[in-house]
């Protein structure tokens, strides 16, 4: 939903804290949230990504998320969480924001598209590394999608965005629709490790067979949609079909969290036909399977013309 | 917390202003959000101004959407709508105990505490949804996307840890002078309810003042009998010290 969002930060703009007098100059706008705007910003000479709210509850709730998964991280961890403080926007208004650390990465499926989709396994894996080590901690990411996660070199794997973020057994605080259980008339929207597996699942989905998924959501009415449909999807696409077993799983919510989940998908890329398969173009199959019929004929004239 | 959630689309034209209607609603501790459905064009200015001033007047929000944002408005609205009520509440108990209105007056670092009881309240209260549905003529072809957003809000609210219940109306009634109909009474669950709205006779007229006043009749009686004491002020005062 679009939110009146009037906020602007130009480039150049420096703005200060109201209760810390922390200084940051702001470079560009990373992206648009649900609930808010991230921002490049610099400070000493270091780059944070600055996420600035436009509800002052909205995002104190989601800094005591960052917060208590802070305090449960290991030591010798890179903290996330820099700053908190409010500001005044060109408006006159205040905004309250906090400071993070700096991802360098890009979109999942910009990613890929740039990198190769032979990288997708990995990916894949990594990620279900970072929600295992949520679930271990009891937290759900909820709003897994595309736009959240940030793939930097080497298939290195950050999530973004914590509005999400929602503790076991409560109600998923923010989701968005394609990604959702109960959209897909899958299960409930209670927060569990299985929630996240199956926004997963359509996370595979959205990165190889985006327009088909599109489609998908056009054509169905809301009481048709199911897996069902989706693993139909996934049934019939070449870089799919390897993971079909994995993503059924996932969608019956039969893992018990992602560690579990993680180990299945490293059986699936130890095997052989994973790289195989995917790393076969079409038009090399296309090619053979003319060749083929090209032989046919040849025989056939061939026996023809001797006999 | 009670919340009266009016989906229409367009103006009203018989009996009480619903601005008047919803202004009685908030009085009585019930919020009342607005969803303007849009067609493909638009509510017209005067209904926008409308839908605008009932949500004001109700203490809710107000939104124009189209159909395919229905549902996903509902359940946002709704969400929002119960932390609003929650933080009006806490913030009248922060008043009498800091001295300063709002969240927003308090240091970054006292936030957190404030927002944790806040998340709490706003996932484990007792919350009732009164769904109002225009059915005049012209919204009869997005009844379906009505009802599909209808359960896809239940949905939503099973997945909260407080008990959530809603109930739907359509207005106006089949015969001359039912403001409103009862189409389902308080549930917490839609499992085997397929069709809310059976066979409707679309009306002309739009009572939208008089039909809220009806649920507004309809939630006193509820509460009858029950305990007078406001629920969400008796737990405000365990938790806020």
């Amino acid at each position: 939903m679009t939110t009146s969002f009037k906020v602007d930060l130009r480039r150049g703009t420096v703005v200060t804290g109201k209760w810390k007098q922390g200084k940051y100059r702001v470079e560009r706008l990373l992206g648009e949230g649900a609930n808010g705007k991230v921002y490049l910003v610099q400070r000493d000479r270091s780059w944070y990504a600055m996420k600035l709210g436009i509800d002052t509850l909205d995002l104190q709730s989601e800094v005591n998320v960052l917060q208590s998964i802070a305090k449960q991280k290991q030591q010798g961890q890179e903290s996330y969480l820099f700053d908190v403080d409010d500001l005044y926007g060109p408006d006159g208004r205040e905004y309250p924001f906090y400071i993070m650390r700096y991802v360098l990465g890009a979109k999942a499926d910009t990613y890929l598209k740039q990198q190769g989709t032979e990288w997708f396994p990995l990916v894949g894996l990594n990620l279900l590394g970072k929600l295992a080590k949520l679930h271990q901690a009891g937290w759900v990411f909820g709003d897994l999608k595309v736009e959240n996660v940030l793939v930097a070199d080497y298939g290195h794997v950050e999530l973004v965005d914590y509005g999400g973020v929602t503790a076991v057994g409560k109600s998923i605080r923010q989701f968005t629709e394609i990604y959702d259980r109960g959209y897909w008339n899958g299960g409930s929207r209670s927060a569990d490790p299985q929630y996240d597996l199956f926004s997963f699942g359509v996370f595979c989905i959205q990165l190889h067979e985006p327009k088909r998924l599109q489609q998908l959501t056009k054509e169905l009415l809301p009481q048709n949609r199911s897996t069902g449909e989706l693993m139909q999807i996934i049934e019939t696409s070449a870089a799919l079909k390897p993971v079909a077993g994995w993503l059924r799983k996932a969608f019956d919510g039969q893992f018990a969290d992602a560690g579990e989940a993680s180990a299945a998908w490293r059986l699936f890329m130890n095997r052989r036909d994973t790289h195989r398969l995917s790393s076969t173009p079409f038009w090399l199959k296309g090619l053979a399977a003319a060749s083929a019929v090209l032989l046919g004929i040849s025989v056939y004239w061939l026996l023809r013309n001797l006999l | 917390m009670k919340q009266i959630l009016l989906i229409t689309d367009g103006c009203s034209n018989v009996g009480l202003s619903p601005v008047v209607a919803a202004a009685h609603a908030q009085s009585d501790g019930i919020s009342v959000n607005v969803v303007g459905v849009l067609d493909h064009g638009d509510v017209g200015e005067l209904g926008a101004a409308e839908i605008e001033e009932i949500a004001r007047a109700g203490g809710g929000l107000s939104r124009m959407v189209n159909m395919r944002q229905l549902s996903q408005t509902v359940q946002m609205m709704t969400r929002k709508t119960v932390v609003q009520t929650i933080q009006f509440a806490v913030q009248k108990e922060l008043k009498q105990v800091l001295g300063n209105g709002s969240i927003e007056a308090l240091p970054p670092e006292k936030r957190g505490e404030v927002v944790r009881v806040i998340d709490e309240l706003g996932e484990t209260s007792k919350l009732q949804v009164a769904l109002l549905i225009d059915a005049s003529a012209s919204m009869k072809p997005k009844l379906a996307a009505v009802e599909d957003a209808i359960h896809d809000l239940m949905l939503s609210l099973q997945a909260r840890q407080g008990k959530s219940e809603i109930s739907v109306f359509h207005f106006p009634g089949a015969r001359n002078g039912d403001d409103c109909v009862l189409d389902l009474d308080w549930t917490s669950h839609l499992n085997g309810v397929h069709a809310i709205f059976p066979k409707l006779q679309m009306g002309g007229t739009t009572p939208t003042g008089p039909a809220i006043m009806h649920i507004v009749d309809f939630y006193r009686k509820g509460d009858y009998g029950r305990q007078s004491r406001d629920e969400t002020d008796g737990m405000m005062s365990d938790y806020v010290v």
